[in-house]
């Protein structure tokens, strides 16, 4: 059995009486996609927190590639090789992607300027997007500004890169694209992912295995096969339906 | 001088911080941003105070509420002229502003007066003081305590029961959000910088007769008030006026126990304690760990 | 300068402008010596506070104070204990940088409404000391440095002391430079943007806040001294808040977000004072009126201005990266790589 890139024992998180994450346990061995689906307000975006340490958990641990992180700052576990994205795009407004993307080399172990902005070339040219590099990002498209953020992700190769609903917005051209990128991280720079997404269709082609959280709890865990046909899953998607 | 003496003047010194403080609380409240032009104001209320009465020999009261309705005006043009362009930006624009204008003032009220120290007779012309056992308190002393507690009470009343006063803490909360549920932040705001303003030179003409009139007499007033507001938490109205009684009352027991030099920089010395040890002051709630 | 495609033609821009600011006292007397003096040690301590509130976004109220600390480490030590300026230079900025970081250390953690009232809390504190600590400041007497000797010149008069003062704003300035084109400059940014995406970058606020205050100490501290030297004698009621808004002006006039805004703003602004040398009202007037009237309707000051008319060059936070965008616009697509992990 190959070890776990990331393991979550028993995590559970509150806000003020809300529980928002209720008893979570996952684990993630390396290379593989990791879809994490789940009604609105399932606790998605908190687990994530969770993982990078920007909320503190009420109890339960958190291991990352053998270390205990349960207590580390976030900045630390990002050092340690843990990136992510976030659901609304967030660039820095005034700076190219040149330095946008170069932010994400902060934590690497001492290079030169030149190398790093060498790797911000190769990283931007793999997305595709290399002719923005020196552009503001506030005047790029929608589609391009998620790449930088993506870019500034995976340019210090992290270990485990966390995506936060990199689909929403796109168009069904642009996911499909997304779709093979995210395939090429892993094989190419061998990236280990969880995926957060609304739009299943990304989900359930890309991942390897996928977890379903609902109203904080984990209720079913499977390859995207069987959660497709997972009665649970169904269930709680159309309760959310229901009171849509 | 007794003790008691000495913490019934500290009262008095304390509820100029503390009306001081409640001007800060105000903005803060619902701007979210802190007023560095608010000792400024406090100056300038005194000074307009101090021509109505010592150079137009206006009567006590008319001076007072000449002030308080021109302070009321001065904090109506800055919220709109200033204030309403930058509602957006970053707390450091709005900050700077205030910094701004609290220069302009004091170059304002330099021009005319210079940079001489006056003294403003008190509001009780000759009367004595009074005397409680082996405390000796003076009129303007207990005025002072008087219309603070009274504008403290109002104030607490406003936020907590009155619509205006909801809206008000709902437009800190969330600006955009209070738009969309209908309230005039526009007309908020107006009444914030409006009363803030108001009570600030009030504040000032209330200091004149127990401080000295000069120019840069607004930094130490301001330094004060915030001390005070800190040790309330700063988005508590009676944590405010508590707060301005606890850090007169210190500054007077270490100016009468330690020396005159100290009791200067007393307020600093709250301050950094505070800070240290109970960041969210005596009646301040703990902050929410927001991501 | 930078501008210019060829490297000789560069060279030679470089060469005729340093060699035209080494004339400059061939052409002036010594109170307009004395007042593009004043201009240069400005333009030290307006990058300084640039670093703090422009890139960093923090607002401080201290920068006075620790220019004060500057000034008066050099004129103690030199005057009073017969300390080599050039060994009281770099001490000044360096005392500076320690009060200006460890000081305002329990500050950092705090909401920024606390920080800049603590800062000015601290501010009037370090006066209030430098008032009344008479044994060493001399308090309101007030302290006047003697000329600094090197290798037999000494450096007496504007015209010599031009010659110190420029040399050390080159210097500070090439290290800003070098400062804002790193990872450290580009973190300043990102801190003050985004907490949370600085963070799961990888970069620790707490450390770089330190940094950025330190550093701003720092410039602060060798513009104090520098000052001190250019005046050749101090008071501690120089460095009260008045002063402090000379920097804040500086700053938000030049542009907050440009080390060419805090040299453009040092120029402007300095040679204000002097025009209404003793009308102290005017003054804070023009200075108040000033930063109101930029920030409502010029919020990146005149070196914003200037860039979106392309009369000043752009600033990226990477070095070198002129040369990037030649190479990179002439490159074709890189081929695909399946590379391991680092």
């Amino acid at each position: 059995m190959t070890p776990a890139l990331l393991a979550v024992k028993s995590l559970t998180v509150r806000f003020s009486g809300l529980v928002a994450v209720d008893n979570v346990s996952m684990s993630i061995p390396e290379r593989q996609i990791q879809g994490l689906i789940g009604p609105n307000g399932a606790g998605k975006t908190t687990l994530f927190n969770a993982i990078t340490g920007l909320v503190r958990q009420d109890s339960g641990q958190i291991r990352f590639d053998g270390v205990e992180i349960t207590a580390m700052p976030p900045h630390r576990r990002a050092a340690a090789g843990m990136r992510r994205t976030f659901q609304a795009v967030q660039l820095i407004p005034q700076f190219t992607t040149l330095e946008n993307v170069l932010i994400g080399l902060h934590a690497a172990p001492h290079t030169s300027e030149l190398a790093a902005q060498r790797a911000v070339v190769e990283v931007l040219e793999f997305l595709g997007i290399g002719p923005t590099l020196l552009r503001p990002v506030a005047e790029l498209s929608f589609a391009e500004q998620r790449l930088v953020e993506i870019a500034r992700a995976i340019v210090a190769r992290p270990q485990l890169l966390l995506l936060d609903e990199p689909a929403a917005g796109l168009s069904a051209r642009e996911v499909a694209t997304l779709d093979a990128l995210l395939r090429r991280f892993v094989t190419d720079w061998g990236i280990t992912i969880l995926l957060v997404e609304h739009v299943l269709s990304l989900v359930l082609e890309v991942s390897d295995a996928v977890t379903v959280l609902d109203n904080g709890r984990l209720i079913a865990e499977g390859s995207p096969r069987q959660i497709a046909n997972d009665k649970r899953v169904k269930a709680a998607y159309l309760g959310e339906e229901a009171h849509a | 001088m007794s003790l008691t003496t000495l913490v019934v003047a500290g009262l008095a010194n304390g509820s100029l911080y503390a009306l001081v403080a409640l001007g800060l609380v105000l903005i803060f409240k619902t701007q979210d941003v802190v007023n560095f032009a608010h000792g400024e104001i406090l100056m300038v209320g005194a000074f307009i105070g101090f021509t109505a009465f010592d150079r137009l020999a206006l009567p006590y009261p008319l001076a007072f509420v000449i002030a308080v309705l021109l302070g009321g005006v001065l904090g109506a043009v800055v919220e709109r002229t200033a204030f309403r362009r930058l509602a957006h930006e970053q707390h450091i624009t709005l900050a700077m502003v205030t910094v701004g204008l609290s220069f302009f003032l004091k170059g304002a009220v330099r021009l005319p007066y210079g940079g001489d120290i006056y003294t403003f007779p008190p509001a009780f012309g000759a009367a004595g003081p009074l005397v409680f056992g082996d405390a000796i308190i003076a009129p303007q002393n207990l005025l002072t305590i008087g219309v603070a507690l009274a504008l403290s009470v109002l104030m607490f009343l406003f936020f907590g029961f009155t619509s205006l006063g909801k809206q008000m803490r709902a437009t800190q909360q969330n600006m955009t959000g209070a738009r969309i549920v209908g309230i005039d932040t526009g007309r908020v705001f107006s009444v914030t910088w409006s009363l803030a303003a108001a009570i600030g030179a009030g504040a000032g003409v209330l200091a004149a007769p127990i401080s000295l009139l000069y120019p840069d007499m607004g930094t130490g007033f301001l330094l004060k008030g915030f001390a005070a507001a800190v040790l309330g938490g700063f988005e508590s109205i009676p944590g405010a006026v508590i707060g301005g009684f606890i850090v007169g009352i210190i500054e007077m027991l270490f100016g009468g126990y330690i020396s005159t030099a100290f009791q200067q920089v007393s307020a600093f010395v709250i301050i950094i304690i505070v800070l240290f040890v109970r960041p969210y002051g005596l009646l301040g709630r703990k902050p929410l760990h927001r991501v | 300068m930078t501008a210019i495609r060829s490297p000789w033609l560069r060279a030679v821009a470089a060469l005729v402008f340093w060699a035209a600011l080494c004339m400059v006292p061939l052409a002036t007397d010594s109170y307009l010596q004395y007042v593009i003096n004043l201009v240069l040690v400005y333009a030290i301590i307006g990058i300084g506070l640039n670093f703090l509130m422009g890139y960093a976004g923090q607002f401080a109220f201290a920068h006075a104070a620790l220019m004060g600390i500057g000034a008066y480490t050099t004129a103690v030590l030199a005057t009073r204990f017969g300390v080599s300026y050039w060994v009281c230079l770099p001490l000044s900025g360096i005392v500076a940088a320690v009060v200006g970081s460890v000081g305002t250390l329990p500050a950092m953690r705090m909401k920024r409404v606390y920080l800049a009232l603590v800062t000015l809390a601290f501010a009037e504190l370090i006066v209030w000391v430098l008032i009344n600590w008479k044994q060493v400041t001399l308090g309101t007497d007030g302290v006047s440095i003697g000329a600094p000797e090197l290798f037999g010149w000494r450096v007496k008069g504007d015209k010599n002391v031009y010659y110190v003062v420029l040399t050390c704003t080159a210097a500070m300035y090439w290290l800003a430079r070098r400062i804002l084109e790193s990872r450290l400059g580009r973190a300043f940014v990102a801190i003050r943007e985004n907490e949370i995406v600085a963070q799961c970058s990888g970069i620790s606020i707490a450390r770089t806040k330190f940094a950025v205050f330190a550093i701003s100490a720092f410039y602060a501290g060798i513009g104090g001294s520098l000052y001190a030297l250019t005046l050749g004698f101090i008071v501690p009621e120089s460095f009260n808040l008045f002063q402090l808004v000379i920097h804040f002006s500086i700053v938000v006039l030049g542009g907050m977000m440009s080390l060419y805004g805090a040299v453009i703003g040092a120029v402007l602004l300095t040679t204000l004072p002097e025009l209404l040398r003793d009308f102290q009202a005017l003054q804070e007037m023009t200075y108040g009126a000033v930063l109101l009237a930029v920030i409502v309707f010029l919020p990146s000051g005149v070196a914003g201005v200037l860039k979106r008319y392309g009369l000043l060059p752009r600033e990226v936070l990477a070095r070198g990266w002129r040369a990037l965008e030649r190479n990179h616009t002439a490159s074709a697509v890189l081929p695909d790589r399946a590379g391991g992990r680092r």
